[in-house]
């Protein structure tokens, strides 16, 4: 690790903390992450050499953050520790999101941005589907930009079996719900990919309202923020949603009109919204056929 | 997730036969290694391999470690005549490949004389080897092919129990292929389109020309590389044939894994 010189934290990953750092022999900025890794009698512990070997395949992809290296520290009497190396980019959705809504001048993200945007993220995640990864836990915090070139990656990915996903962060900071899926909430244990695709719905709605879609703090508040708005889901709407773990008796809410809730959102987009915030997961939208949407017509896809 | 040797990417979209082919070359030795390293360290593997009742050694672990060794020892200057070094590489190889696949081994198993390492000594080889392979532990192998290329001849092929036993042969032939130096520098690819040539020349004489065709005509693929290395196959396996005419139930140790140990191991994995 004395080839890095770190500079300061930047982050809580869903794993552990972030830091900024320089690369000494070259000046290049990297992101470096920190993962406690349990070495056992017989070296490197398989799950994680799986976890990370496919994350090193899936950061081949542009939208996706990439894995620079992998750094092994074994200092006698300390648990050997594995840092990742990622490529550094300076900002991410949430900040962004927040320069527009808090600044001294808030203005709306252009749509051309918020289109650009949105289709770069169901790239990533096509490419992570399409090998068979969910991500799990796609917010705004773990979309990173560059903002001069405009590409939007895919960050803090792939490593959701050796490391699974905790409630708590590492500081105890709570993980937020605000993206999660609706079976997710109601502890269905059989999610596929459709509980990414919920995710980018909200994140998609989140860069056109500059304010989140579903603020919930606790489960709870959070099924009932989703309910408020969808209205409250029906065995005919998802069949086998009634006996899903942690299902109860709500209120019955009637849906609401979704493009209330974002007002400068065209049509079209608010047809792809509403195909991402499906009920019923197996009606969701993929990421794949998301790409071939009426809404990206617009865009110029060549830059792709 | 779990890493298939037939279908490294997790995939099996279309799109990703491309992505197959691109990306090829980084799960490749970079240039011919010192022939007698190699000698030495597949002569140990066998060895491992035919113990294998006592330590249940699988195949396709022997066949990727071999490919991490290669690609290991063409980037990193490996000190000669230090015996003890050749076997921890071979033996951290095996323990990466084993985890990589997820088939339950202890090295313990593999503690034969001159093989005993601390466990210490095994876990830094392991990371100087992941380092070294940029962790690029999911290997593009000829056996990620065979799908595709048999989906090319499906015409010829129309019976599934012909595409079982073409593919069954032509990776016997991948199998002694990698253990013989002289395929070394050839693409994944060839050799998986080499071999299934190869078999069906054997298996099905009547529809190798259209087999060969089938699979010759697709975009990716060298035409004079795909001959030579297909002339080349046809050699070992005239060698191969004469060796266990004479060498039948013979006691020594070869540098090549007999077929007939690997044989009885690839049954088991759907191939």
């Amino acid at each position: 690790m004395e080839k890095y010189e770190k500079l300061e934290k930047v982050g809580e990953g869903t794993y552990g903390k972030v830091y900024k750092a320089k690369e000494k022999a070259t000046g290049q900025l990297v992101a470096l992450k920190k993962t406690r890794l349990e070495m056992d009698e017989e070296g490197i512990p398989p799950t994680a050499l799986r976890e990370v070997s496919l994350l090193q395949m899936l950061s081949q992809s542009l939208y996706i953050v990439r894995l620079l290296s992998v750094e092994h520290v074994d200092k006698a009497m300390n648990k050997p520790l594995l840092y990742l190396v990622f490529e550094y980019l300076d900002t991410d959705l949430k900040k962004f999101i927040d320069s527009h809504r808090k600044g001294p001048n808030p203005t709306p993200l252009p749509p051309s941005l918020v289109q650009s945007f949105l289709f770069q993220l169901c790239k990533g995640v096509a490419h992570c589907h399409s090998h068979g990864v969910l991500h799990r836990d796609l917010k705004p915090q773990n979309l990173l930009l560059d903002q001069q070139k405009g590409i939007l990656k895919i960050a803090d990915l792939g490593l959701g079996r050796a490391f699974t996903v905790p409630l708590k962060s590492y500081t105890h900071e709570i993980v937020t719900l605000w993206y999660r899926a609706p079976e997710v909430l109601l502890g269905s244990t059989h999610y596929s990919t459709g509980v990414d695709m919920w995710s980018v719905g909200c994140i998609f709605a989140e860069m056109v309202r500059r304010q989140a879609l579903f603020p919930g703090d606790s489960e709870f508040q959070q099924l009932l923020n989703i309910f408020r708005l969808l209205g409250t889901p029906s065995e005919e709407q998802w069949p086998g949603v009634t006996s899903l773990r942690d299902w109860h008796v709500y209120p019955r809410w009637e849906p609401q009109n979704l493009a209330r809730a974002v007002p400068s959102l065209g049509p079209e987009g608010v047809d792809l919204l509403l195909k991402m915030l499906k009920y019923n997961p197996a009606e969701r939208i993929s990421a794949k056929a998301a790409l071939d949407h009426p809404y990206f017509d617009s865009l110029d896809k060549s830059q792709f | 997730m779990e890493f298939d040797l037939e279908d490294p990417l997790g995939s099996s979209s279309s799109s990703s036969i491309s992505k197959l082919f691109a990306l090829e070359s980084d799960h490749m030795p970079t240039y011919h290694h010192c022939f007698s390293f190699r000698c030495e360290a597949i002569s140990l593997i066998s060895q491992f391999l035919q113990l294998q009742f006592s330590c249940n050694l699988d195949p396709f672990v022997a066949y990727l470690a071999v490919n991490y060794l290669d690609r290991f020892v063409s980037r990193k200057e490996i000190e000669q005549g230090k015996p003890w070094l050749l076997r921890l590489i071979v033996i951290s190889c095996l323990s990466l490949a084993s985890k990589m696949n997820n088939i339950p081994f202890s090295l313990s198993d593999l503690q034969i004389e001159g093989c005993i390492f601390e466990a210490q000594s095994i876990q830094k080889m392991e990371f100087l080897i992941l380092g070294a392979l940029k962790w690029r532990m999911r290997s593009i192998t000829p056996f990620s092919f065979l799908h595709f290329f048999i989906s090319l001849a499906e015409l010829e092929l129309k019976d599934p129990s012909f595409k079982q036993a073409l593919k069954h042969r032509a990776s016997e032939i991948i199998f002694n292929a990698h253990y013989d130096i002289k395929f070394v520098g050839f693409k994944p690819s060839i050799v998986a389109a080499s071999a299934l040539i190869s078999a069906s020349h054997e298996v099905f004489p009547l529809q190798y020309s259209a087999v060969r065709a089938s699979i010759t005509a697709c975009e990716y693929l060298h035409q004079e590389t795909v001959s030579k290395c297909f002339n080349l196959m046809q050699e070992m396996e005239k060698i191969e044939a004469k060796e266990s005419w004479f060498d039948y139930e013979s006691s020594i140790i070869s540098t090549e894994i007999p077929v007939s140990v690997l044989e009885s191991n690839t049954k088991r994995r759907r191939i």
